[in-house]
């Protein structure tokens, strides 16, 4: 013993000790006297372990999934907001409102990441009467060529480019017709079936209030901005020159695309880009930062799950102090012979304290690979991405072994304290 | 073995013959505490000298089991001193008097306590995993003992396929395999049938014939008449049949 004495000991005697791998093939061989308890004692660490990587895999799984979709869309929007002037004594009695330049789309697409920019705002307060035939429509022609509830937006041609649109006919308009004020439009193709049009041969109208537009394309689908896909576009110079600058409640938007990465930077640049003079006018809104994003779409069904993982660990660890109790009463015998060969408290506490701690981390290293394989396979069911996070992953089999220590504490201070006399009277 | 020297204490010389004493016993009593106190050992003297063999005798509740602790270093005396090999156990710690245990005692049990998992050897060689034995050496010790109770051939075999008496000579190899100074027996022979106990007991006698300390504490006439000293054990008080005067209680 190369431990110094405390007390008085006698010197011929050296203490009787446990080395590391007697304490390792003791341990093993009482686990594996009894397979088949120690398979049952396992799943419930394994279940508990098990169940907590695979929720953790499977919500961080579905969450890159869920950001994957937002994050291209999202990533790469910012909006322009027209706020008018920040001093509230200003804007009193001003009835209109558009802080943007003429050269707005032209000005935000310049700056650097930015794909596409236009601006947008919806043109009349009330819906308006919109239909293929001239003068007010009435309730009855409303029926069969006229449609109501449907939005008319004022969109410049770069707001048109930015919304990521499919066209099912015709074109876009584009600066020129902006510029010059054109009576054209743009529909969605809900707008189009009510207002049954179909073919763009013919040059066909639609009249907004009685006014004609030409409608020049049709959309089919739009990334960013769906609602346009029940409207009907006209240019914002178009709208402006007919109908004015838009009413405070409805204040112009402007929407850039840009490319991934460059959205925040842009929302910093945008206000002073477009107004140098007035930049205080104009509110960007960069997309939401990907984690705040994330954690908003998951983070309560996170928890939620956790809690339950917990719980079934807690019933693993249970069932654990379970079984190594039961195995220590069962074993008094065995425990008071290993006294009267010389084992010390100690050396029955650390056997069966690393009996317990090989039960709880074979659990954890099954029911991680169990929960792994989980994982996986839903992924691929939904051809989603596994994502399991190295950090909570490769650790989890020590959560076993913690589990493991944690339910054999109290068995083992019990073998611990089992006197070799009443042991050996068995 | 070599005799230790208890140190401190003034020693109470072992007796007068040559031989070495291997137990001690100076006044040792046991009294469980009340109420009422059980006097399950009175006051008592005994030595047991190198190659001896003793048989303590009596029935149930005579303080059979009671004697077998305290000299087995399972039980502390209440009263008295116990020197096993010359060391005065009774101020020891109890981390060195499980050592002294795994040491110098081989305990042999009725119930035979071997590990139902593991083979004669195997079995054999869990006592020396306290006490640090090289692992190299352990196979080879633990097949001498075997061979030394007779039982070269049962090497590998399971305590299941094993008759009792086969059990009970591979119990007592497992004590015999780190040289102990004693070789205490508890009714070494309670689960067995007499052709059994007959083997069990020639096996004992040849290992005192070999220099083996030997203790066996039983209630079998037969196994005690195999002894050479017989220490009648009732009510706590020994007695010794034979009318040596090594025993007594102290007037």
């Amino acid at each position: 013993m190369r431990r110094p004495a405390r007390r008085p000991r006698h010197p011929g005697i050296p203490r009787t000790r446990m080395v590391l791998r007697d304490l390792a093939a003791e341990s093993v061989a009482g686990i594996l006297q009894r397979p088949a308890r120690t398979a049952l004692t396992v799943l419930g660490t394994l279940l508990g372990v098990g169940a907590f990587v695979a929720i953790l895999g499977l919500t961080a799984t579905a969450r890159g999934q869920i950001s994957s979709d937002f994050t291209v869309l999202a990533a790469t929007q910012v909006t322009v907001k027209d706020v008018g002037a920040p001093d509230p004594a200003q804007q009193t009695g001003a009835a209109t409102r558009y802080d943007f330049p003429d050269d707005a789309d032209q000005r935000a697409e310049r700056l650097g990441g930015a794909v596409h920019a236009g601006t947008y705002w919806q043109v009349f307060k009330t819906p308006p009467a919109v239909s293929t035939r001239s003068g007010p429509a009435t309730g009855a022609a409303a029926g069969s060529q006229g449609a109501e509830g449907l939005t008319v937006y004022a969109a410049s041609p770069g707001l048109l480019q930015a919304v990521g649109p499919t066209l099912s006919s015709g074109t876009l308009y584009n600066t020129f017709h902006d510029s010059r004020r054109m009576h054209v439009a743009v529909i969605g193709s809900a707008v189009a079936r009510r207002l049954g049009i179909s073919n763009l041969a013919a040059q066909p109208a639609v009249f907004v209030n009685g006014t004609p537009y030409t409608v020049v394309g049709i959309l089919q689908n739009v990334e960013r901005l769906p609602n346009l896909l029940l409207s009907v576009m006209i240019p914002g110079r178009t709208a402006r020159a007919d109908y004015g600058d838009p009413a405070p409640d409805y204040a112009a938007t402007m929407l850039i695309q840009t490319r991934v990465g460059a959205a925040r930077l842009i929302a910093q640049q945008a206000p002073l880009a477009l107004r140098p003079d007035r930049p205080d006018h104009l509110q960007a809104v960069p997309p939401p930062a990907p984690h705040a994003l994330q954690d908003s779409v998951t983070g309560s069904l996170d928890s939620l799950f956790l809690l339950l993982a917990g719980i079934t660990l807690v019933i693993g660890t249970v069932g654990i102090a379970n079984t190594t109790l039961v195995s220590v009463l069962e074993r008094t015998g065995e425990i008071g012979l290993r006294r009267s060969l010389g084992a010390r408290p100690r050396h029955i506490a650390a056997q069966f304290l690393t009996e317990s701690a090989v039960l709880g981390t074979l659990g954890g290293l099954l029911g991680t690979a169990v929960s792994i394989v989980v994982t996986l396979s839903v992924a691929l069911a939904h051809n989603w991405t596994a994502i399991l996070d190295p950090w909570t992953t490769l650790p989890a089999p020590l959560i076993g072994t913690l589990t493991g220590l944690l339910a054999g504490a109290y068995p083992a201070l019990r073998a611990a304290r089992i006197e070799p006399a009443e042991a050996l009277r068995r | 073995m070599p005799v230790q020297e208890a140190r401190g204490e003034a020693t109470v010389t072992a007796a007068p013959t040559g031989t070495p004493a291997v137990i001690d016993l100076v006044a040792a009593a046991r009294t469980y505490p009340g109420p009422p106190p059980v006097h399950a050992l009175r006051p008592t003297d005994l030595t047991v000298r190198r190659a001896e063999y003793i048989a303590v005798v009596g029935p149930s509740g005579s303080g059979k089991s009671t004697l077998l602790n305290v000299i087995g270093l399972v039980d502390r005396p209440t009263g008295g001193h116990y020197r096993l090999d010359g060391i005065d156990t009774g101020r020891l710690p109890e981390a060195d008097r499980t050592a002294l245990r795994g040491h110098r005692i081989g305990l042999v049990f009725q119930a035979f306590h071997l590990l139902p998992y593991r083979t004669a050897t195997e079995n054999v060689m869990l006592a020396q995993v306290y006490l640090g034995t090289p692992r190299a050496r352990r196979r080879t010790e633990a097949v001498d003992a075997l061979l030394a109770v007779g039982l070269g051939h049962r090497l590998d075999a399971l305590p299941s396929a094993m008759s009792g008496g086969e059990r009970q000579r591979v119990a007592i190899a497992r004590a015999l395999v780190n040289r102990p100074s004693l070789l205490l027996c508890d009714e070494p022979t309670g689960n067995l049938d007499s052709g059994s106990a007959g083997r069990v007991m020639n096996t004992l006698d040849a290992l005192n014939d070999s220099g083996i300390t030997l203790v066996v504490i039983t209630h079998d006439p037969a196994v005690a008449a195999r002894a050479r000293r017989i220490i009648t054990i009732r009510d706590g008080q020994l007695a010794e049949d034979s009318g040596q005067p090594s025993v007594g209680s102290p007037a």
